[in-house]
């Protein structure tokens, strides 16, 4: 324990020097303007600036890294919540009940709670990061394609707790969602699928355009022809923080978000986006008044910010302790170490300690920053809300063009966001909720991929999913969620055709 | 008769016989080595199977025709905006792409005056662009006016 | 036409000088703006940042725009493994200022479309070579825990369970697939193929025990091995890797086969020849600069620069040993399950 605080001190002591801060700061800034760009998100914000990187030092550099990817999730949640645009996918679920809290006049309160809930869960996870990278990373190693595809079931059956609407109509978004993801080259075989003859489409339809289409462009759609003015209600200034019962109602959904987060995000090639939305599902189905979720909970909020901001340092677990990329953001870092000359691996932790401990302490002070410079930014956010829907919805529209061509340089993207936004409209319109088409887009390669690979590793045997324990116990929970949600819907049905047919008998 | 979740059922079913025929293509595979073909013909089915689950009992729903479009002009307008950045991103560059778009939109739709249409629609492209092309790199199209 | 009214006789002259000037003016500003280069270069990495191709493209672009005292840009064209890059600049203007930075996969996609029966995104014919500039022997290596100690040990495990040793790759018809099938059939033997989404997940798989083997550039895989996780048996180079100097090289175990991951500059076709000379003039400088040897150091990536003539050279083996192995392997799903 000593050991740890002294290797925390040595820590510190690289994090607060002055021109180390000064990287932090400038991290969490850029990242925030990126994060800001609907769709853009961490990845691009890395992706871009990492030859700027390339002059300065391994600690700067990765603290500078760090810096735009916390900025970048932090600055994400401003456009979920304001816009209703996902700043990136894994802030899918906060557009939800966030835009909602706007529309109520309490989006101040949940750009707050957002910030605040992030600063819990960024620095608790950074602290468990700390104290139990190298155990937890070989546990994490232990998830092979069986386990993937246990856990990823597991989530997308956090779905059957999602409905607000018809459970039905939600799974069916769900297949909808993961046909999508079949789109582009299938890794097993080599084929390419339902492409068409683009090349562009070999990677599929790519999160970033489906989500700022599905959500941001078919608010736009719906909201702009109105005739009267859509109804946001200008928030007074006293109105910008939360209330004492807000703060109390988003202590428990910020403590399970952040446990539930950090669990999920060390698994290597988990996608964070699940961690929200099993948030999402957890708050849901926890919650006293569940029929608040939709219109403006802040459970909602608080909840899925915090899984995602934890989410973001598990990642870093394997990366730090073991040397491997838990995904391709890590993998951005691990190649930023490389052109330094420093090779991740097991050993990095004893050989690189100030890079280590330096990376650590400067994510606790880029959690400070952040929440520092978010705070009093909620106000300027606000204000942007005041300007007149007619003039805000071109510029928002031009943001959304700017963000998606900015992940990959494609026009196809862009169109894929208008045929996303015009399904998106049409869908809203006939009472779909579009939530579950993404996490099926983004879960079904996954989901497929660690089948085939699961049954390739025992050569066409199924049992392989129940043999290894780790697996089966997922499968056994995620049935028992499946049957329990069946069961609990369908005894709601039976009651509202008595209530429905006793209402009928009556003249 | 035509409920919205019988019109929305029948397109999902529409929709998954639809990928199914797609698939005849590419390789089934068996049970034990499934092909890739296996995963999109199961969620096809599956999507068939909720698509008529929502269509036959679908008489609760409220009607189709009761499913107002009153905003056709706007959506029309501006999915027609996005489709002209597809096309005209690369061509015309970022910004005289972003400006006519906004103009389009500010001018023709919403009908606000000429000039500061033309400025606001100018600050946002030229700032935009100099925000996040210059300072921050992001790579954004130049066209081939330069623009 | 233009009318020149009332003007005198000096006047007409001057005139005519002045316009004659200007047009020797303009077409001697045209000639100089044909001297390349004059625009920023284009250098497009195909791969995500972070990856080989990029890493190795941005010293090169570094080091290339001081020699030509001319920007060199690097962008990123993700998607498809690699095609959506290649076939950008394959089907781009040949003016000098789009080139491609590309690894050994060039070779494969044209051939797996072949397989597929597909619309190819490129053909290897639109591109001309410009130079090599490193080229990573694969290494072969197991997960520790595994009781090979030598390539004679596990290939006469691998004969007695046939298809039940597995190995894991970044992707069917990657490179580090084709590797394997090289030795495995090198060697007679028949191997569990795992496919994973790129090489990070499959290097993640050998280390949790997932897979048996795996074929890595050198470079991610030392620090595991050491660590202790992981065992190098044998290298596909042709000599032996400078920081492994105990591991043996294929070849000396008796089997003919080399496969490197290579990166490399290419052009399209048709770029016009004095273009071509300054590019690869100034690539042979850069490679020689100091700034880029420290460069590649920190990767731990040998240079191994050649120039085009032998680079071609060096493609077109390269290429066929590739076509060969995937029509060896043919559609991945038209097999049994060895």
């Amino acid at each position: 324990m000593t050991e740890t605080l002294h290797n925390l001190y040595l820590g510190f002591s690289v994090a607060l020097s002055p021109h180390i801060l000064l990287y932090a700061f400038v991290g969490c800034i850029v990242g925030t303007l990126v994060g800001v760009l609907p769709g853009v998100g961490p990845l691009a914000g890395i992706s871009l600036l990492l030859p700027a990187t390339f002059g300065l030092n391994a600690t700067s550099a990765i603290v500078l890294l760090a810096g735009i990817y916390y900025g970048a999730m932090y600055g994400g949640s401003t456009t979920s919540i304001l816009m209703r645009i996902p700043g990136e996918a894994a802030s899918v679920m906060t557009c939800i009940e966030g835009y909602a809290m706007t529309r109520n006049g309490r989006g101040g309160p949940a750009l707050a709670i957002a910030a605040v809930g992030s600063y819990v869960a960024g620095t608790a996870s950074v602290v468990a990061l700390m104290l139990l990278a190298p155990p937890l990373a070989s546990f994490a190693l232990r998830f092979g394609p069986p386990e993937y595809f246990s856990l990823l079931l597991l989530g997308l059956l956090s779905l059957a707790y999602l409905s607000g609407g018809s459970m039905l109509k939600s799974l069916a978004m769900a297949a909808l969602g993961l046909l999508l993801g079949m789109v582009g080259i299938d890794p097993m075989s080599g084929f390419f699928r339902f492409n068409y003859g683009w090349v562009e489409l070999g990677d599929g339809l790519g999160v970033v355009p489906v989500a700022v289409g599905l959500f941001g462009l078919s608010e736009i759609l719906l909201t702009a022809g109105q005739q009267v003015a859509p109804e946001v209600i200008k928030p007074k200034l006293g109105e910008l923080l939360p209330s004492r019962e807000e703060w109390r109602s988003s202590i428990w959904p910020i403590g399970r978000g952040t446990v539930l987060g950090f669990l999920i995000g060390i698994i290597p090639g988990s996608a964070h986006i699940i961690s929200s939305f099993v948030s999402y599902a957890m708050e849901r189905r926890l919650a006293k008044h569940p029929d608040r979720f939709g219109h403006g909970a802040i459970e909602g909020v608080a909840g899925p910010e915090s899984a995602n901001n934890s989410a973001t340092s598990g990642a870093f677990v394997p990366m730090l302790a073991l040397g491997v990329p838990s995904g391709p953001i890590p993998a951005v870092m691990i190649a930023a170490m490389m052109v330094h000359g420093i090779s991740p691996g097991p050993l990095l932790i004893s050989q690189q300690p100030e890079l280590f401990w330096g990376f650590i302490a400067s994510m606790y002070v880029g959690n400070v920053v952040l929440l520092i410079l978010n705070l009093p930014l909620v106000g300027l956010f606000i204000n942007v809300l005041r300007v007149p829907y007619p003039l805000l919805y071109p510029a928002i529209l031009m943001f959304c063009v700017l963000g998606v061509y900015a992940v990959n340089g494609s026009v196809v993207d862009i169109g894929i966001m208008t045929a996303m936004g015009a399904l998106g409209y049409v869908l809203r319109k006939f009472d779909f909720e579009t939530a579950p088409i993404v996490l099926g887009l983004v879960l079904a390669p996954m989901l497929e991929m660690s089948f085939r690979q699961a049954l390739s590793m025992s050569s066409g045997s199924y049992d392989i999913f129940i043999n290894r324990p780790i697996a089966g116990v997922m499968l056994i929970v995620a049935f028992t969620l499946l049957l329990m949600g069946i069961l609990s819907s369908g005894m709601k049905k039976i009651d509202w055709r008595r209530r429905l047919g006793l209402a009928e008998s009556q003249p | 008769m035509f409920t919205t979740d019988r019109v929305a059922g029948g397109a999902l079913v529409l929709f998954s016989l639809l990928v199914i025929w797609e698939s005849r293509a590419l390789p089934l595979g068996t049970w034990r080595q499934p092909g890739p073909a296996y995963a999109p013909v199961l969620l096809a089915a599956l999507l068939l199977l909720f698509g008529l689950c929502l269509s036959v009992p679908g008489r609760r729903a409220p009607l189709f025709s009761s499913v107002g479009w009153r905003e056709w002009r706007h959506v029309s307008a501006i999915l027609a905006a996005c489709i002209f950045a597809v096309f005209a991103l690369e061509r015309l560059g970022y910004r005289l792409t972003v400006l006519l778009l906004l103009v389009f939109l500010l001018k023709i739709v919403e009908r606000r005056g000429l000039l500061p249409t033309l400025a606001f629609a100018a600050t946002l492209a030229y700032g935009s662009f100099f925000l996040f092309h210059t300072i921050l790199r992001v790579p954004l199209p130049q066209g081939l006016l330069g623009f | 036409m233009i009318r020149m009214p009332e003007c005198g006789y000096f006047r007409r002259h001057v005139c005519f000088a002045a316009v004659a000037a200007l047009l020797v003016g303009v077409a001697a500003g045209g000639f100089a703006q044909e001297k390349y280069p004059n625009r920023p270069i284009t250098i497009v990495a195909p791969f995500p940042p972070g990856g080989v191709a990029d890493l190795t493209a941005r010293p090169v672009a570094a080091a290339m725009e001081k020699v030509l005292k001319n920007p060199v840009v690097v962008v990123n064209k993700t998607g498809a493994a690699g095609a959506v890059g290649m076939s950008f600049v394959a089907n781009s203007k040949p003016d000098g200022y789009t080139l491609l930075m590309a690894l050994s996969s060039i070779s494969i996609i044209p051939e797996a479309d072949k397989l597929f029966d597909r619309q190819p995104a490129y053909t290897m014919n639109q591109l001309m070579p410009i130079a090599l500039i490193s080229a990573d022997p694969t290494i072969f290596v197991v997960n520790a825990e595994r009781p090979w100690k030598s390539v004679k040990e596990f290939v006469e495990d691998a004969k007695k369970r046939r298809g039940e040793i597995s190995y894991s790759s970044s992707g069917v018809y990657g490179t580090l697939h084709m590797a394997m099938e090289m030795f495995s059939h090198a060697a007679g033997i028949s191997l569990k193929h795992v496919p994973y989404a790129g090489a990070g997940p499959a290097l993640t798989a050998i280390l949790g025990g997932h897979v048996d083997t795996l074929a890595s550039g050198p470079a991610v895989v030392i620090p595991h091995i050491k660590a202790g996780k992981l065992r190098p048996l044998a290298g596909w180079g042709a000599k032996r890797v400078a920081s492994l100097p105990d591991v043996p090289t294929f070849k000396e175990l008796g089997y003919d086969i080399e496969f490197y991951i290579w990166a490399g500059l290419f052009a399209p076709r048709g770029t016009p020849a004095p273009v071509m000379k300054v590019i690869r003039g100034a690539v042979r400088q850069a490679v020689n600069t100091s700034e880029f040897k420290s460069a590649m150091d920190k990767l731990a990536t040998p240079i191994a620069y050649l120039d085009a003539p032998e680079f071609q050279k060096f493609w077109d083996k390269d290429a066929k040993m590739l076509a060969d192995a995937i029509k060896r392997v043919g559609k991945v799903e038209v097999k049994e399950v060895k």
